[in-house]
């Protein structure tokens, strides 16, 4: 018998370039917990911080990775559209966070991230403009896979913050 | 004036969501992206007409042809998105409605038209005899009526569909509250069926995606089967009904052909051209 969590994948959306780049855990922790507060108050506040952390995060494709306890995810699935903004370091960058997946393991997510980038990487070639670019982003779409997730990922994230930048 | 946002199918990620028309100028291509990048699939451009102000004339909606020369491909399909036009008229008196009955040119021109009624008997008559397709539930304030179950169960009967609104919940407490209980009271009449969840956001960044809207339909009351709906089947179904007003009856649609001159002169006609073959 063990405690059973769900992984809820969301996308940090904002037109701020820079809002990407400051994009951090504890930031980011603050902003859901405050959403929680704001829509269910201190019970579902206090329910949805028993096991609740950000467990992934990559500022290149503003890519967060949430866990909470498994009667407690309705809570902060519905809380999460109220993010409104992100702060740190005293800046406010407003934002919104849009949900992917949620998934009982972090393995189900990390499948179901590989796929959104893969589409995403394909999006992106189609408003490729420099041919340099375009092999670069065929490389990484044909190399993404699961078993190899370490380096490769990192490799089609990279690529990904140089196109959209 | 406001810019009024619905999402539709997660298979398909298909959207419908309105702009105002004062909202083009300051409307940048980021706004549909952003909206497009989320997973949304087709546009409504939405006029409100509000009859408290001095008289107001429908004016011809704009071609979405003319605004958004190049329209972005829908994610994951290669289908261009949709872009239509809507319409929202603000009632507070049964002499607005004239306005619908009248054979305007310019109403037919809009693919969805929506009513805000603001009394009872306003909704019960949107409910029965107007020829809508959306009929707009208040989440600013504290209906001053509540719902009744014959006119809501004629409204589902007649495929028309209730429209609540989130950003304002996104904005202001006080306004969540309204929205919630709004939501609810409706719920209980209604039973969760013929409703659609949209958004009146003003910037991008109001802006949420199909399943974040699905789970505000889950703190408004709707079951999960029934939110996912709001937000997919239930705009789909909305702009299918809009269609049919532009048809007789649903069943037929005329479509302009493009005429041949010339042919036209020199055709022989059909039943002639058979006997001389033979």
């Amino acid at each position: 018998v063990r405690f059973k969590n769900r992984y809820v994948l969301c996308e940090v959306v904002s037109e701020d370039p820079r809002c990407r780049q400051c994009i951090e855990d504890r930031a980011l922790g603050l902003a859901v917990r405050d959403a929680i507060a704001r829509v269910h108050g201190d019970y579902g506040l206090a329910c949805c911080s028993i096991s609740f952390t950000v467990k992934y995060l990559n500022a290149y494709t503003g890519t967060v990775l949430l866990r909470c306890r498994k009667d407690s995810y309705r809570l902060l699935c519905s809380a999460l559209p109220f993010v409104r903004y992100l702060e740190s370091r005293a800046q406010r960058y407003p934002c919104f966070l849009n949900t992917l997946h949620v998934g009982g393991t972090i393995r189900t997510c990390q499948k179901f991230l590989i796929q959104y980038n893969r589409t995403q990487l394909l999006r992106l070639l189609q408003n490729c403009t420099n041919e340099e670019e375009r092999q670069c982003i065929q490389k990484s779409l044909l190399s993404c896979s699961l078993t190899e997730e370490q380096s490769q990922s990192g490799d089609e994230e990279e690529d990904d913050g140089t196109e959209t930048d | 004036m406001h810019v009024i946002i619905n999402c539709n199918t997660f298979n398909e990620y298909f959207t419908v969501f309105s702009l105002d028309l004062f909202s083009f100028c300051l409307l940048d291509k980021i706004f549909l992206t952003v909206c497009f990048s989320v997973g949304y699939s087709a546009v409504a451009l939405n006029h409100v007409i509000d009859f408290k102000e001095k008289k107001q004339e429908i004016i011809k909606p704009v071609s979405p042809s003319e605004l958004f020369p190049s329209l972005p491909i829908v994610q994951g399909t290669s289908k261009k998105i949709k872009v239509l036009t809507r319409l929202t008229l603000v009632v507070s008196d049964p002499s607005h409605c004239n306005l619908l009955r009248s054979t305007s040119a310019n109403i037919r021109l809009y693919d969805i038209i929506a009513v805000f009624p603001k009394t009872e008997k306003l909704f019960h008559i949107a409910c029965t005899t107007l020829d809508v397709d959306l009929v707009c539930i208040n989440v600013t304030e504290k209906l001053p009526f509540y719902f009744r179950r014959p006119p809501v169960n004629m409204a589902i009967d007649r495929g028309i569909y209730f429209e609540l609104l989130y950003t304002p919940a996104i904005k202001d407490s006080t306004m969540r509250r309204y929205t919630i209980s709004n939501a609810i009271s409706l719920m209980q009449i209604c039973k969760g069926k013929n409703i659609v969840i949209s958004s009146a956001a003003e910037r991008p960044l109001e802006l949420r995606g199909p399943y974040d809207v699905a789970n505000l339909g889950l703190l408004f009351g709707l079951p999960e089967g029934e939110a996912k709906a709001a937000v997919s089947t239930n705009c789909r179904a909305t702009m299918l009904h809009g269609e049919t007003r532009k048809s007789a009856c649903g069943v037929v649609y005329t479509v302009k052909k493009p005429r041949k001159v010339e042919e036209e002169e020199t055709a022989v006609p059909a039943c002639k051209k058979a006997k001389t073959q033979a």
